[in-house]
């Protein structure tokens, strides 16, 4: 089982973000100042890569903090 | 459709054709965008690209590759029963662009030439048309010749190229086995939406706006919904290839190079890591070619393999995948065939 912890150090490799910036699972994905649709392919990515787990755009569309992001493992 | 072989069917050569001149995906874009470019480049792999001249069109790339094929392989221009183009960007709306060039290159009236409307998964769709008429005996030469004319200075991913493949009739050839695909529920996903008769030129698509970055953005630039591509392309294309390697009786290990189409590195390392192969045996052409369209796979396979398909026998397989949505796999031998090196025109 993912902690939700091990999930944001994942989620910050693959937005790769310029700046860094502090993510707690309360964190809104739009309040990110680079989560963009660069951002968002990666987040598509690790979920195929990393954890086996399809999920589309509507998926990204529907999260709106990194919490919800991590429910989609347990889908 | 789906799977299908092909007998008595010689791949006989192949010849890529770039512009001469060069875009830097960094030195080419406005300042304000440069750190972001940094990032971009990253994750979509690709530094340089190539763009036409406002005078060089696909037609004038895919000529110079055919001029060379030809001669390399020294046919008559008399023996090409078959010409066909495949292209999202011909010379006119009509007529096609295969026509003109029959005239072009010298062929014979009683040449078979019409263009075919795909993109990025276009030659192994391209493949299986002019090896179909040679399969069934109908026609014995031909010339296959894909790619676009799809770079803007603006857009990061695209890059223009012209390639000429030749096919012949040989009755010991070894079979070539295909996989092709189309979902046309995704056809809003990579569309240019103006422009055809749902939508016919009108003054207001000549009018911009301006994001915030400074872009300019026309209404009838080109739609691509990244999000949804990557999905389609992540999840079709693996189980495409696998399919097409059992239908052949082959393992993954059986085959000695994996040419995908090149688009961008999020999806070709995705893919490549869901089949589990390693690089050496799935070269790519995306740093310094980007994504050439529908001659992705000819650009790579002469950048790449030429030297290697020249000195030995080699099983490929080759697979296409996008705008349509459309996805192609073909397994197929590469024996003694004709390989110039990259032509920059």
């Amino acid at each position: 089982m993912t902690t939700v912890n091990d999930f944001i150090e994942q989620f910050l490799i693959a937005v790769d973000f310029q700046e860094p910036v502090e993510v707690t699972p309360d964190t809104v994905l739009l309040d990110l100042p680079e989560w963009d649709s660069l951002a968002a392919l990666g987040v598509i990515v690790m979920f195929d890569i990393e954890y086996g787990k399809t999920i589309i755009g509507d998926d990204l569309k529907q999260s709106i903090t990194i919490q919800d992001l991590y429910n989609l493992l347990s889908r | 459709m789906g799977l299908s072989t092909l007998r008595h069917v010689r791949f006989a050569g192949m010849a890529s054709c770039v512009p001469k001149r060069v875009l830097s995906n960094i030195d080419d874009c406005p300042p304000s965008l440069q750190s972001e470019r940094a990032r971009l480049i990253r994750n979509i792999g690709i530094e340089t690209r190539r763009i036409c001249p406002e005078w060089q069109y696909f037609s004038d790339l895919a000529f110079i590759a055919a001029e060379r094929l030809l001669g390399d392989l020294k046919w008559e221009r008399s023996e090409v029963d078959a010409l066909i183009v495949i292209s999202q960007s011909p010379d006119y709306l009509i007529p096609s662009t295969a026509i003109i060039l029959q005239d072009r290159l010298g062929l014979s009236n009683a040449t078979i030439a019409y263009d075919v409307n795909l993109g990025c998964s276009a030659y192994p769709f391209g493949l299986h048309l002019l090896g179909n008429m040679i399969s069934a005996g109908s026609i014995k030469k031909a010339l296959l010749l894909v790619g676009d004319k799809c770079a803007t200075v603006r857009d990061p991913l695209f890059s223009d190229a012209g390639t000429a493949t030749a096919l012949e009739f040989y009755a010991d050839a070894p079979p070539m086995y295909f996989d092709l695909n189309s979902d046309g529920a995704g056809y809003k996903a990579i569309m240019l939406p103006v422009g055809g008769h749902r939508e016919p030129y009108a003054y207001y698509h000549g009018i911009p706006r301006r994001d915030e970055h400074g872009q300019m953005h026309w209404p009838n630039d080109l739609i691509l919904d990244g999000p949804a591509v990557l999905s389609f392309s992540t999840q079709r294309v693996p189980p495409a290839v696998e399919a097409t390697a059992a239908y052949a009786g082959l393992k993954l290990e059986d085959i000695n190079y994996f040419v995908f189409h090149q688009a961008n590195r999020m999806i070709n390392d995705t893919i490549r890591k869901k089949l589990r192969l390693t690089d050496d045996r799935v070269p790519s052409t995306l740093k310094e070619f980007g994504n050439t369209s529908g001659a992705s796979i000819p650009v790579t396979m002469t950048a790449r393999l030429r030297e290697a398909m020249e000195a030995e026998k080699k099983k490929l397989l080759l697979c296409g995948f996008g705008i349509g949505l459309s996805w192609g796999t073909c397994i197929l031998d590469i024996d003694g065939a004709v390989f110039p090196e990259m032509i920059e025109a």
